[in-house]
């Protein structure tokens, strides 16, 4: 993509302004999307993300600057405008790159920006006919295929200059049931960092189906009833729980400048003993791994709580430095117009001790998500909210009726603490996050919890 | 490479495919931001990205491909990718590159320019020393963000039609966090101008917002009167504003399908669309189709005039393009969205809205729309804080309640209206204005 000389050039150019430290990161990225509405493909799209960003710290300070402009001369404006910003042009240093190449431990067996349309398009239309055929109530079905080929190029006054290629395969349905003039629907979107391959282990139309069972339940269901009560959650995407009540406060991004909650808070009981959360950017071929992370450094295990004690933060380049802590493998930006910024991988809650009959048994009055839509956080002060797509009121330790548009509400220090059960069936689900170094993928999950008291919006 | 190069290649690459029907969009943005932290600049940033897409149509169906690597084998190389991409679609509906409008609105002669970097630092700067300026208790973590983008768009096609605009805004964000004792809050203003004269009222603002949230206690579930503020109300507008597009309508996505001509809202509510609306950053008079735009009332004294078509979709209603087919960037496809869609100013004051509820709720921040939404059904439950009302006046803070009902109901529901439209921030082409306004018996969970 670009030369370690033309690198070296780059980045003695961006120091020049009295940096003590620069980076050059590339990017070039192949989307391909094909989407389906009402049983016909309607969009087939090829996208080419082609650039780079350049940054330079002076202490905390920090100097970006990106283009889509990758001839020598548009990398050598771009260094220019870095070194400009940061201070007084000095005389420009010597860089010497050092190539290290680690082996790509999330292959893809199967390219999808090498397939031919067709080819994605029938696994697509698998998908959605079997949402379509699910029940005469479903009304409407629309669908996307997607890949993303990403490869980046890091390079660093540290002398490293390294690429990673990623490869990543979603398929989203969503489905309408209908009945007397009420709308409801479902959703179903598995993803993994893998090829087309990925659908030799997730049957397209297990996904469809999926989607229009949830539409099925939702159009029977009646309005939550609203205010505080016991709920449990399910496994899988349940897990954006911890991802927004507690993730983002983890994030070094807020942290280290003291505006999250969790900030000088490690090594203290922040979470009923009941949970362990982890996350972990290593988990081979999933949807939120990376073999490095967007500033080059090779992503890990990262143990952020234990048995309720905070253990670490996710911490990033910048963050490291502001924090005096070292890097955890967490820079991660969605590409070259971004800034890369301490985010989250893999997250999930651990497995726990308590069976999951229990956990439903042991509930008088209270609420059974069993799917979870999305959510978000303010890092300062905890406060989050997320969506219940698929929910059933719970009486006398019984799953009984479904209800629709339930939200939970509450803060992540209450939550965290409120989690007092903790089941055996973790699984992962698959989400976009978004901040402000854009949106990356990311897992999210957790086994079968129980939450003692939480807010749910309804009405 | 410039337009004119780009253009050229793609052209060729076309004729020698035997493409008859093509176009060409490009688009590039450049933009300047600084970001303060304490008493100084923690990082800058300049970035200049754009991206060509090429269309065209192959036995009826169109295909797309974009990209931003400008050199000769990669743009010939999305005339190919285009073809096997238009070659797997098999939606019936006409497609059309489009021969081009009688007329188009002519921009105003205004500068529209990338703000100088000096002048973006120095905003920042001075927005934060401001914030910390106006009371003891705003604290570390406090921000100022102070930004301008330049976006230029270019369309040439198979007819000859050949379009360019220029949008471009300057402005910054301000947010302060304010701590009392253990309690921290904080609080997110935006403001339009290029120098820290054209933001002074921001800073206070800003910290007047976060200071009033110190304190929040909670809400007993109920009913209650609410006056949504306009910065809240235009999230509602802007996260249901795909019921408007006649695309799911006619798949029977939106409950406004066949509702032309009925009563949907309250009668003194009037709904507007406006691209070339006087003050808007974004003035558009071409969409992503190249069809000439129009200030349209989507919905007047309550009645729905008007879905908002594509070509292809308006072909299919037997109706005209409103212009709004856009293009959110280079590399999307064209899809239907509203300019400057805004609820039309009524005539009350803030006080005069309280007033009319006399005991209530007034809601400032609501959270979450991604998520508590449902778009398709028009129900949300959404995480939200505000004031209590009480004896017609604004009283105590309040949070951690949602607000849910259904939106299609609070259309309905809408009582009266508040006589400033506050506009939010452009996305793409797209902004959304609304004034306060005041709803009925509105379902609120809280203790």
């Amino acid at each position: 993509m670009i030369s370690k000389s033309i690198a070296e050039s780059v980045l003695a150019c961006a120091m020049s302004g009295g940096a003590d430290f620069a980076e050059l990161y590339g990017e070039i990225t192949r989307n391909n999307s094909i989407s389906m509405v009402d049983g016909k493909i309607d969009r087939a799209t090829d996208n080419l993300v082609s650039g780079v960003g350049i940054r330079a710290f002076l202490g905390t300070r920090t100097v970006f600057a990106s283009t889509s402009d990758i001839s020598r001369e548009g990398l050598m404006k771009c260094a220019r405008a870095v070194a400009a910003a940061m201070g007084e042009i000095k005389a420009e240093i010597s860089v010497t790159l050092r190539e290290r190449f680690l082996p790509n431990i999330h292959p893809a067996a199967v390219v999808p920006s090498g397939v031919d349309a067709r080819v994605r398009a029938e696994l697509l239309r698998a998908g959605c006919f079997a949402a379509k055929e699910y029940d005469p109530a479903i009304s409407q079905v629309t669908g996307s295929l997607m890949g993303v080929d990403h490869t980046i190029l890091v390079a660093n006054t540290e002398g490293l200059y390294t690429t990673d290629r990623h490869i990543r395969t979603r398929i989203a349905v969503s489905a309408v049931a209908s009945a007397a003039g009420v709308n409801q629907s479902g959703s179903a979107s598995p993803g993994a960092g893998m090829g087309l391959e990925f659908f030799d282990r997730v049957n397209p139309a297990d996904v469809g189906r999926e989607a229009s069972r949830q539409a099925m339940v939702n159009l029977r269901a009646d309005y939550c009833p609203a205010g505080t009560m016991m709920v449990a959650i399910e496994n899988g995407f349940g897990g954006v729980i911890f991802h927004e009540a507690c993730g983002h406060s983890l994030e070094a991004t807020s942290v280290a400048i003291g505006a999250s909650q969790m900030a000088g808070k490690l090594g203290q009981q922040i979470a009923n003993v009941k949970v362990t959360a982890i996350d972990d950017g290593t988990i081979l071929g999933a949807w939120g791994s990376v073999n490095i992370d967007d500033e080059g450094t090779p992503t890990q295990r990262n143990v952020l709580i234990e048995n309720g004690i905070l253990k670490n933060y996710m911490i990033d380049r910048l963050g490291s430095r502001r924090m005096g802590m070292p890097m955890t493998g967490s820079g991660r930006r969605q590409g070259y117009t971004y800034e890369a910024t301490s985010r989250m991988t893999n997250t999930f809650i651990a497995n726990g001790t308590d069976k999951n009959e229990d956990i439903i048994a042991s509930m008088e009055n209270g609420l059974y998500c069993r799917k979870m839509g999305g959510g978000s956080v303010n890092p300062l002060t905890g406060a989050f909210n997320f969506a219940v797509t698929e929910g059933y009121l719970v009486r006398n330790g019984k799953i009984c009726e479904p209800v629709r548009g339930a939200s939970l509400i509450g803060t992540g220090s209450e939550i965290l603490q409120n989690i007092d059960m903790v089941g055996q069936n973790l699984e992962t689900a698959q989400g976009m996050c978004g901040s402000s170094s854009g949106s990356v993928p990311t897992d999210v999950g957790q086994p079968l919890i129980r939450v003692s008291t939480i807010t749910v919006g309804g009405r | 490479m410039r337009f004119d190069e780009i253009k050229q290649v793609l052209a060729d690459a076309a004729t020698r495919a035997g493409l008859a029907e093509y176009e060409i969009y490009y688009q590039i943005e450049e933009s300047v931001s600084a970001e303060t932290l304490k008493d100084e600049i923690s990082s800058f940033a300049s970035g200049v990205s754009g991206g060509v897409c090429f269309r065209c149509i192959v036995d009826g169906k169109m295909g797309y491909a974009s990209g931003e690597l400008m050199t000769d084998d990669a743009l010939e190389e999305l005339v190919q990718k285009a073809i096997s991409n238009a070659r797997c679609i098999d939606n019936d509906d006409e497609v059309f590159i489009f021969a081009g409008s009688p007329e188009y609105a002519s921009l105003p002669e205004r500068d529209i320019r990338l703000n100088d970097v000096t002048a973006v630092r120095e905003t920042a700067l001075a927005l934060q020393k401001a914030l910390y300026a106006e009371d003891a208790r705003v604290t570390d973590g406090t921000q100022s963000y102070a930004l301008s983008v330049t976006n230029e768009i270019a369309l040439y096609n198979s007819h000859g039609l050949s379009l360019s605009n220029r949008v471009g805004m300057s402005g910054a964000y301000v947010n302060p966090v304010v701590r009392d004792g253990e309690e921290a809050q904080e609080n997110f203003e935006f403001g339009e101008g290029a120098t820290f004269a054209d933001l002074t009222a921001l800073p206070a603002k800003g910290v007047k917002g976060a200071l009033d949230k110190l304190g929040a206690g909670g809400v007993a579930s109920g009913n209650y009167d609410v006056v949504f503020d306009g910065t809240q109300f235009r999230q509602f507008l802007s996260t249901f504003s795909p019921v408007f597009s006649a695309k799911n309508a006619q798949l029977g996505l939106s409950l406004l399908a066949g509702k032309e001509g009925e009563t949907v809202a309250a009668k003194g509510v009037t709904l507007v669309d406006d691209p070339m609306r006087a003050e808007s950053p974004m003035q558009t008079p071409f969409d992503g189709e190249g069809v000439a735009t129009a200030r349209r009332n989507v919905i007047e004294n309550g009645v729905l005039k008007t879905l908002l078509y594509d070509l292809t979709t308006a072909k299919k209603g037997g109706v005209a393009s409103t212009g709004n087919g856009q293009k959110g960037s280079y590399a999307s496809p064209v899809a239907i969205a509203p300019y400057n869609f805004s609820v039309q100013a009524g005539d009350a004051s803030e006080e005069e809205l309280f007033a009319a509820v006399k005991n209530g709720i007034y809601i400032t921040e609501c959270k979450g729309f991604h998520a508590g939404t449902n778009a398709v059904t028009g129900d949300f439950s959404i995480e939200s804080a505000g004031f209590m009302i009480r004896d017609g006046k604004r009283a105590e803070p309040i949070k951690s309640f949602t607000v849910a009902g259904n939106f299609f109901d609070l259309l309905k529901q809408i009582d009266r209206i508040g006589k400033e439209v506050k506009w939010g921030i452009p996305g793409g082409f797209t902004v959304f204005g609304s004034p306060d306004v005041l709803v009925k018996d509105v379902s609120i969970a809280g203790k």
